[in-house]
Parts: structure tokens; C-alpha cells; sequence
């Protein structure tokens, strides 16, 4: 992570193009379906249980059982593979690409991601503390809990198995926890994100930046 | 002999019952029965039993971290049992009381499994200890997803299975930790309503010693299916992800009586109810697929329920 961050180019890019692309792959091999286009509007999952699904993106079939795919964010299809339409694909082919307009907390988020190191997921589970961390937690702030590679920082939670799950990143405080505990978190998605300490002052001036600018830019468009 | 003493309970008891007992019920299942047990001999290889512990899964840890320091290795199989447990406790610090003549112990398994695997091993326990409690003459026992095992609606036993990394070389283990209620038959005022034991529902005391017999020689059989499994599906090209119907679920669906009833799910479900739903289904990983009065569906993977009574979930 760099010491200096050109917060111009940064904030210039995000105003600019305020979304994030997120492109949905084949999550296995099968013959694909389409069931939406280019242009459509999509939803996310929502409901409080977070039961009811997304709005359908595609079918993919393998071995007569097929599985519907749908959509994890809202926003706009920006791109179809549509040569793809009936044919079979390997497992991680990317298939689409959903625009998801970005909300400034969002914004905040995407960018400390590129300067903090994210811990993420090993397996589709649910995730809690470990006892030590979570009292660390509760004494002080997650902010003010360091962790080291080695550390048995997270529980995974998987069919009333709990796993142990070390953390082998840079040292560093958390700084941001994208996880709750009791709620299921995919495979590969974030957990925490870890600054080391000595660049904690940094990531401050990013947040204070970018909430400032885009205030004042919000506030200018109004 | 106690009808509660397990000091004879050893591995050579334990290879003897399996093959004079288990294996001639599982070769009328199916031919692969000896194949099967083989996989899965490791199991109670080596018995370690304490009259009391303050906890047999902390003991398991010892065990490893002590066995490393030795330079000594762990038997994949090992079982820890102890008489009594002073410290016993559920998943979330729940109270478990574990006085004498319960079967109370952990099974040290080394992290050998494949990752698609690994979630079939939270079902084992209550497939075992389901299987034994009936075999006793508990024919009311059933299994409440993942492994509550409850006969006339009360606990019977409760599992804990745990990772743990040896300090020293970093080997992953599985501890799976088992709380059986066979002659204890007075519980705590606070788990009267709640928990059962198989003396309790037989209405007479049962010979710990082949009780524990039973239970060890079907997590033999258990465990040994599932390493059998991930042998035939490799030897069927294995793929991305198991996708078949695991064996294991098969038989923890003809024990269970949790598909078809309403249910409250929580991460924690006592002290934290999340929602009210119906079980309907058992994905092929082993997840509870839940419909919700709306129509729609949740797929939990972790978490735990507890049946409703006159509820009206369509």
C-alpha cells in the first residue's frame, strides 16, 4: 500500500463512472440459458431473512438438473455474452456484467479495498470472533484490535462444525468488518480488512476526503 | 462390573465388536461393508479413558499439543472418554451436564477429508448415536437437524465438533465431542423440560459398556463411509462439487423427523429466533432448505431449530 494516494485521480474516477461492474460467472459447467438482456434493470436479494431471491439472470444446466442463477446486486446489465445462448460453458466463463450504481458509503468502501488488506472467506458459512477478538472487540473497537499472521481471529461456523480460521495477511488493526455474525457469507467474499498501523492516519484522510468531496458535490448538483 | 463401568472398554473390545455385531448388520446392507469398516478402523483405534475430566474436547487439545511436544504422533481415531465432566458445556457456553453414567468423550480425527466432504461429518454423530439409542430398544429416537438426537421429544445427546491446529506443525484436526444421557437420569432444574435420558425412556438402566460398544463401532461405520464415498465418487471423475445424495444423508433422512415440520431457525435459536418456517427439504451438501409463508425459500447451512407446535405456516 502506497504512502501517497492521488486522491484527484481516485475521486475524478468515481465521479466519473460512480459504479461498480460486477460480472457473474459460471458457477459450474452446463449449458447455459439466458433470462434477461442488455439494459435490463435487476434487483438484489432482499427480504429481511434475505429469502427472497434476486431477480433471475440465467439458467445453467448440467446433467438434466438445472440450476437458476440470480442476481446478487441491483443496477443495470451492462454486457451479455450472448454468443453463449444455449451452449455449454466451463465453470468461472464470465457471462454478464451487472452496473450497480454506488451509494457514497459504498464508495468509501471500494476504495479502502484497494488500500487495506481483505481477509476473505474460505468457504460459504457463517462467521463470528473468537472469543479473545470479540472481547477485544467489546472492550475497546475492532479499530483498536491488532492482529498478526497466526492468529485464530475468526470462528467458521459451517453445519454446527466450528472452525478455527487463522489470519495470514500483513499485521495491522481491523479496520473494517464486512461480515455479521449469524449471516452467511459466499466463498471468497470479504471478512475484515486489516491497515496497518502505521497507515491508519492515512485511510482516516481517505474517508474524511472523499465524504468532503462528494458533500460538496452533492450539494453542488442540487 | 457397574452397569456404568467402561474400564474394559478397549480397542480390542471395540475390533471385537465390530466384527461379531456391526459388520455382519452392515454386509446385509451392502457387499462393500468390510471395505467400509476398514476405511474407518482408525476409529477408537486407541481408547484413553479418565475417571473425570473438566472437559474431554480441552483434554483432545493436550493430547495433540503434549503428543507434538513428544515428538510422538496422534492416532487419527483416538477416543477420549471420561466417567464424569466437571466443565462440560453446549455451543454457545449452554449449560451440559455430565455426571456418571453418561457417555461423555471426543474423537480426535485428523483433517484428511475433501473439502466437499467435510460438511457430511457434522451429521455422524447423531446418525450413530440415533442408530444406537434404537438398537437399545429407544425406538422413539429421532434426529432434529444437523444432530440433535431426541427421543419423546427430549435431548438425548448433544455433539460439539470443533477445528483445532497443532501448535507445532500445524496439523488440522476435527474434534467431535459427544454428550450421551444413558444412565444419568436426573438433570439440573433448568434442563428437567428439555433433556432425556435412554434409562429415562426405557424405564430401566442399560450396560454403559456395550451402549458405548454400539455407539463407537457405528462412528466406526460412519466415518469409514464417508472416506469410502469420496473414494467412489474420485473413481467416478469426482468434479467440481459433490452433487449426488450422500449416503450419509440418505440414512439421516430415514431417522430424522425434521423434514415436514414448522420450525424456528436462529444462528443462536435460544437466546437469538431469527424467523418461523417450514423444513422442507435437505439440500445434497446437507443444508436445510426452509420456506417462509411467503412462498419463498432460505437455504441454511448453519444454525440450528427447534420444532413448533400448532403453528400455520402454509
Amino acid at each position: 500500500m502506497s504512502d501517497e494516494i492521488d486522491f484527484d485521480e481516485i475521486l475524478g474516477k468515481y465521479h466519473s463512472d460512480p459504479y461498480e461492474y460486477v460480472d457473474i460467472f459460471a458457477e459450474h459447467t452446463g449449458k447455459v440459458r439466458f433470462l434477461t438482456e442488455e439494459g435490463s434493470t435487476v434487483e438484489a436479494v432482499s427480504g429481511e431473512w434475505k429469502h427472497i431471491p434476486g431477480t433471475p439472470l440465467l439458467e445453467i444446466t448440467r446433467e438434466r438438473n438445472p440450476k437458476q442463477i440470480t442476481s446478487p446486486t441491483n443496477g443495470v446489465i451492462a454486457s451479455v455474452n450472448s454468443n453463449l445462448e444455449g451452449s455449454f460453458v466451463e465453470a468461472g466463463e464470465k457471462l454478464m456484467t451487472i452496473r450497480h450504481p454506488l451509494k457514497k458509503k459504498e464508495i468509501i468502501e471500494c476504495i479502502l479495498k484497494e488500500v487495506l488488506y481483505v481477509f476473505p472467506a474460505p468457504e460459504r458459512a457463517k462467521y463470528f470472533f473468537s472469543l479473545d477478538i470479540q472481547s477485544r472487540i467489546d472492550k475497546k473497537s475492532a479499530k483498536e484490535v491488532s492482529v498478526k499472521p497466526g492468529d485464530d481471529i475468526i470462528i467458521m461456523s459451517l453445519m454446527k462444525r466450528d472452525t478455527p480460521v487463522y489470519y495470514d495477511g500483513e499485521a495491522g488493526v481491523i479496520h473494517s468488518v464486512y461480515f455479521k455474525p449469524g449471516v452467511s457469507v459466499q466463498q471468497g467474499a470479504p471478512l475484515i480488512g486489516v491497515c496497518p498501523v502505521e497507515k491508519v492516519p492515512l485511510i482516516k484522510k481517505v474517508i474524511t476526503r472523499v465524504k468532503a468531496d462528494w458533500d460538496k458535490n452533492e450539494v453542488s448538483t442540487v | 462390573m457397574s452397569l456404568n463401568d467402561l474400564t474394559s472398554l478397549t480397542p480390542q473390545a471395540l475390533a471385537e465388536y465390530t466384527t461379531s455385531v456391526e459388520q455382519p448388520v452392515r454386509l446385509r446392507e451392502t457387499a462393500a461393508a468390510q471395505d467400509i469398516l476398514r476405511y474407518g478402523a482408525g476409529v477408537g483405534s486407541v481408547i484413553q479413558l479418565y475417571p473425570c475430566l473438566d472437559r474431554a474436547m480441552q483434554q483432545a487439545r493436550l493430547h495433540i499439543s503434549s503428543s507434538e511436544k513428544n515428538g510422538t504422533s496422534v492416532a487419527d481415531g483416538t477416543v477420549i472418554l471420561a466417567t464424569s465432566l466437571n466443565a462440560s458445556k453446549g455451543r454457545f457456553d449452554r449449560v451440559w451436564h455430565a455426571p456418571p453414567g453418561g457417555l461423555w468423550g471426543c474423537l480426535i480425527l485428523a483433517d484428511t477429508f475433501l473439502p466437499a466432504f467435510r460438511h457430511f461429518l457434522s451429521f455422524i454423530p447423531g446418525i450413530a448415536c440415533c442408530e444406537a439409542l434404537i438398537q437399545e430398544g429407544a425406538v422413539s429416537a429421532e434426529i432434529r437437524w444437523v444432530n440433535d438426537v431426541l427421543a419423546a421429544g427430549k435431548k438425548q445427546a448433544g455433539f460439539l465438533i470443533e477445528g483445532f491446529r497443532s501448535p507445532m506443525h500445524g496439523e488440522d484436526y476435527h474434534l467431535l465431542g459427544f454428550g450421551i444421557n444413558v444412565n444419568n437420569n436426573s438433570f439440573p432444574a433448568e434442563l428437567q423440560e428439555s433433556a432425556g435420558s435412554l434409562a429415562g425412556e426405557l424405564g430401566r438402566s442399560v450396560n454403559l459398556h456395550t451402549f458405548a460398544l454400539s455407539f463407537l463401532a457405528k462412528l466406526r461405520w460412519y466415518v469409514g463411509l464417508l472416506v469410502f464415498e469420496e473414494r467412489e465418487w474420485l473413481a467416478r471423475g469426482g468434479g467440481e462439487a459433490y452433487e449426488d445424495e450422500h449416503p450419509l444423508l440418505r440414512r439421516w433422512k430415514e431417522l430424522a423427523d425434521t423434514l415436514g415440520k414448522d420450525v424456528v431457525f436462529g444462528y443462536d435459536v435460544l437466546s437469538s429466533p431469527q424467523y418461523q418456517a417450514r423444513a422442507v427439504e435437505l439440500a445434497c451438501d446437507g443444508a436445510l432448505v426452509l420456506r417462509h409463508a411467503d412462498g419463498t425459500t432460505s437455504t441454511e447451512h448453519s444454525g440450528e431449530i427447534r420444532y413448533v407446535e400448532n403453528s400455520h405456516i402454509a
